[in-house]
């Protein structure tokens, strides 16, 4: 029973949706055209009404595309006032000429139509990254993640985990603050000096919190007996393989192709050596972790179609896929690109079932075999 | 054979005073042992301690030893003890470590590098030994208060360690998931022999769980014992306790079955001249009931919905110059809701909220009001957030609530009891009339209730009204004057606090002794009337 509700609760494995991120995310790099990334930050917002269920990370996620499209304004304001050169000027600010030092670049001046459309375009872009970030994690299990990393990686994975949970408490903790603030003076609220009178507490109470986690971990045996010398090899071979590639791109960059490419086997290679020590070495077994069912292959061949398949257009050249500011136009939209990103909805044929009132009736009941017995 | 043994252990946090000064105590191996003392009387330092929390974790100056089942804490660090020791902090909510019950409970055991299926019969056996079978698949942060504790102690016992050591595990509970929670160690304690060592401030569910009682004082050791005679003397013991203390009924008794035992074998004789005189009016003689003013606050058909879903429906009542008003009900009744709605800091889906009067709110959680240096700027701060400059009634409310003493220290290294009335001093001090309370009581010692108690039923004489949501039983029987009791969001009693406290599950242990007497001060006010013929 434990299995299904499990399931119905989470349909999919985490390495499914991280599929599902990086499928979208580059679907967006493919075809950045504003009708297609709305349509993306449509079927991201749609997933996490649908399977969020009640998670402070899917309480997050309207936050978080709020501030992506409050930076993303921030830049087309700068770009706005720093870019000049173009037809189409709306109007001309009086202008400001930096000193070399400074970059030399004029501030003001002329402002242009298409480079507004421009920066916007490529802001909503942005947007669209981070709603699709956020809903991944709105809707993933991080622990699950954690689990499906290799053994070496493990502690490090927690760590990592355990810090990016302190984002939603952190955001209900500044709700609370506020409300304090107001219910402090009877309802009126006053704004001089809000800012410390809130932030100090929000700060304190995330510390206070940071420690007695800490402590639970401690006194669980948290990194207890270190790792093995197997594991810590696996781990330091993956980093080298991960600076390798790195270095591969710089190479790449500088043009040096041979030198890319020797770096890329080899970073490749000693990423895969890493994998493979660190899941056969270890001794320490994990608490069930969840595998990756044939449906969950399934939908993550699913959602890969959506970017395989832009990429096809856009070989074919479909136009619709890139927008270009100048001369400006309405974006165009084709039904082939739209069928395309359809397939990031494929996660939708499994919905999950919440737990709520079941869990409320279970205890209930629970509590009468406890008073039975 | 001592499962714990501390010897001579001094103790003191960076920068701060001495929290032990000389405790030498042992922990017999399968006893409950229950720690009691004031806010700041070292029993968090105590009991952190036990798996070298203290002073691994904390730093700090630390002398003496203690012996945790023959490991030395100076030489073994929390996670080398791990597997003999489990240890619950206050906070449950706060020491999760995986989104899913089930997998923290397993975190300890992956942690010990055990055995796959050595770690299924582990987690199964914790689950069930805390009756939390169920939730295994839910997210910590979903459970009830009660359940999220059993959730933490069945973390800390995935392990199988020989002792549990467990800070206030009951203090942000209802008493339903207080009685979850003490009634699960107990069966723990009787059915594994876990040694539990336990710090409390309620004590009416703890104290008959325990086999020795260690009583606290600045740092040392003030008393050790069988809990009845210790518990007789200390202040902040049971109701039952004080009331057998009055009554010169020895041993004290702990529980209410034990009172009531004793009332009817006797006990009563040396009351019956006190009641009979009272029995033919009204009990509301035995205290002096202020009629009521003009109403200051009044709700009229309020319904709030939250996420989609109605917390309160159609609830209205009045609150008037001099109430003190208890509302009741379990977890999640809606009692914050209702308060939040009538400081207006929500807004009403259906009905509304008349005030005539400022309202104060103070919310569940103190540290989301504290922010300034001291005490005593805390309290500055909101009178300077109001515009005004009163330095009298900044005093006054240090006094009221007996923070005087501390109102040059930071309101964060204060015990949570004292952090308590210091968000409501920072509150009180602008001058609402009526002050709304949210739990006050959680997590204070006897005499930070007394304290708050006095402040409380002064305000209301004052001309003021305050509206306390609690779990606290007690206090609602000693201050309030009416009482509404919540249910799923409606209203499900309400009127006199001494009629509805008096008919329902809520009735305070006196009542359940020796009716129709809600308290101790009232058996002790018909006392003395006795007395002066």
């Amino acid at each position: 029973m434990t299995r299904a509700q499990n399931s119905a609760e989470r349909p999919w494995h985490a390495c499914t949706w991280l599929v599902w991120a990086i499928a979208a995310t580059a679907s967006l790099q493919i075809a950045p055209s504003p009708l297609y990334v709305a349509l993306v930050i449509a079927i991201a917002t749609l997933v996490v009404s649908v399977y969020g269920l009640d998670s402070p990370y899917a309480r997050a996620y309207p936050l978080l595309v709020g501030l992506a499209m409050v930076f993303a304004a921030l830049r087309v304001a700068l770009t706005a006032l720093t870019t000049h050169g173009g037809p189409h000027v709306l109007f001309t600010l009086p202008s400001l000429t930096l000193p070399n030092w400074l970059g030399g670049f004029t501030v003001g001046s002329s402002i242009e139509g298409p480079i507004i459309a421009q920066a916007a375009y490529e802001g909503f872009v942005i947007v669209g990254v981070v709603a699709v970030f956020a809903a991944f994690n709105a809707v993933v299990s991080h622990y699950e993640l954690v689990q499906s990393l290799p053994r070496a990686f493990h502690e490090l994975g927690l760590v990592v985990a355990v810090g990016v949970a302190f984002v939603p408490t952190t955001i209900t903790a500044i709700h609370d603050v506020r409300e304090a603030d107001r219910a402090r003076t009877g309802g009126r609220v006053v704004r001089r000096g809000r800012l410390v009178r809130q932030i100090v507490p929000v700060l304190e109470t995330g510390l206070e919190r940071a420690i007695t986690l800490a402590e639970s971990m401690d006194s669980r045996g948290f990194a207890r007996g270190g790792s093995t010398p197997r594991e810590s090899g696996a781990a330091w071979c993956g980093a080298a393989g991960l600076l390798g590639l790195a270095g591969a791109f710089v190479a790449l960059v500088a043009g040096e192709s041979t030198v890319a490419l020797v770096l890329v086997c080899t970073g490749f290679a000693a990423v895969v050596l890493a994998m493979v020590v660190a899941s056969t070495g270890s001794t320490r077994v994990r608490y069930r972790p969840r595998r990756l069912t044939r449906a969950d292959v399934a939908l993550m061949a699913a959602v890969c179609a959506a970017p395989i398949a832009l990429t096809v257009l856009s070989i074919a050249g479909d136009a619709s896929l890139v927008w270009v500011a100048s001369p400006l136009r309405w974006p165009a939209l084709h039904v082939l690109p739209v069928i395309a990103l359809g397939a990031l909805v494929a996660p939708l044929v499994r919905r999950p079932v919440l737990a709520r009132t079941v869990g409320t009736v279970t205890s209930t009941s629970a509590r009468q075999q406890e008073v039975a017995a | 054979m001592s499962a714990l043994e501390y010897r001579d252990v001094r103790f003191g946090y960076p920068d701060g005073p001495d929290a032990l000064t000389g405790v030498t105590l042992d922990v017999p191996a399968g006893d409950v042992v229950l720690v009691v003392g004031d806010s700041g009387s070292g029993k968090s330092t105590l009991l952190r301690a036990a798996n070298g929390l203290v002073p691994h974790s904390s730093g700090g100056r630390f002398a003496g030893t203690v012996v945790t089942f023959g490991r030395d804490t100076r030489t073994h660090t929390p996670r080398e003890l791990a597997d003999v020791v489990g240890f619950v902090a206050q906070d449950p909510e706060a020491q999760f470590v995986v989104d899913r019950v089930e997998h923290d409970v397993a975190f300890a055991l992956e942690n010990l590098g055990l055995p796959e299926l050595v770690m299924r019969r582990r987690v199964e056996e914790a689950l069930d030994a805390m009756g939390i079978a169920h939730l295994r698949d839910r997210s910590p942060s979903s459970l009830s208060g009660g359940e999220r504790q059993r959730a933490a102690i069945a973390g800390a016992l995935a392990a199988a360690p020989q002792a549990l050591v467990l800070d206030e595990p009951t203090s942000q509970l209802d008493p339903q998931g207080a009685d979850d929670v003490l009634a699960a160690l107990g069966r723990l304690n009787a059915d594994l022999g876990t040694t539990v060592l336990i710090a409390e401030h309620r004590l009416e569910r703890a104290a008959p769980l325990a086999h020795h009682v260690v009583v606290l004082e600045a740092g040392a050791v003030h008393a050790v014992g069988l809990p009845g005679p210790v518990l007789a003397d200390f202040p902040g013991a049971p109701s039952v306790t004080a009331l057998g203390r009055l009554l010169g009924w020895d041993p004290p008794p702990l529980t209410v079955r034990d009172a009531r035992a004793r009332a009817l074998s006797g006990g009563r004789e040396a009351l019956h001249g006190a009641v009979a005189p009272a029995s033919g009016s009204s009990p509301a003689t035995v205290t002096d009931l202020p009629a009521p003013g003009p109403a200051l606050v009044s709700a009229r058909g309020l319904g709030v919905d939250l996420g989609g879903r109605s917390v309160l429906h159609d609830v209205s009542f009045d609150v008037h110059a001099g109430d003190v008003v208890a509302l009741l009900g379990r977890n999640g009744a809606g009692k914050t809701t209702l308060l939040r709605a009538l400081g207006e800091l929500l807004r009403p889906t259906r009905g509304r909220v008349d005030a005539t009067v400022a309202v104060g709110c103070v919310p569940q959680n103190p540290s989301s009001v504290l922010f300034a240096p001291t005490v005593r700027a805390e309290l500055r701060e909101t009178i300077r957030l109001l515009g005004r400059d009163d330095d009298a009634a900044i005093d006054h409310w240090l006094d009221a609530l007996g923070l005087t003493h501390h109102a040059a220290r930071h309101p964060r290294s204060l015990s949570g009891g004292e952090r308590q009335r210091v968000a409501i001093a920072a509150v009180a001090v602008g001058g609402a009339p009526v002050l709304l309370l949210d739990e006050p009581t959680r997590g204070m010692d006897a005499a930070s209730r007394r304290a708050l108690h006095d402040a409380v039923v002064q305000h209301a004489r004052g001309g003021g009204a305050v509206v306390l949501a609690t779990h606290d039983v007690e206090l609602a029987a000693e201050c309030a004057t009416t009482a509404v009791v919540l249910g799923d969001g409606d209203v499900v009693a309400a009127g006199d606090a001494r009629d509805v406290l008096a008919g329902s599950l809520f009735a305070p242990q006196v009542l359940r002794v020796l009716p129709p007497f809600l308290t101790v001060a009232e058996v002790a006010t018909a006392l003395a009337r006795e007395d002066r013929p």
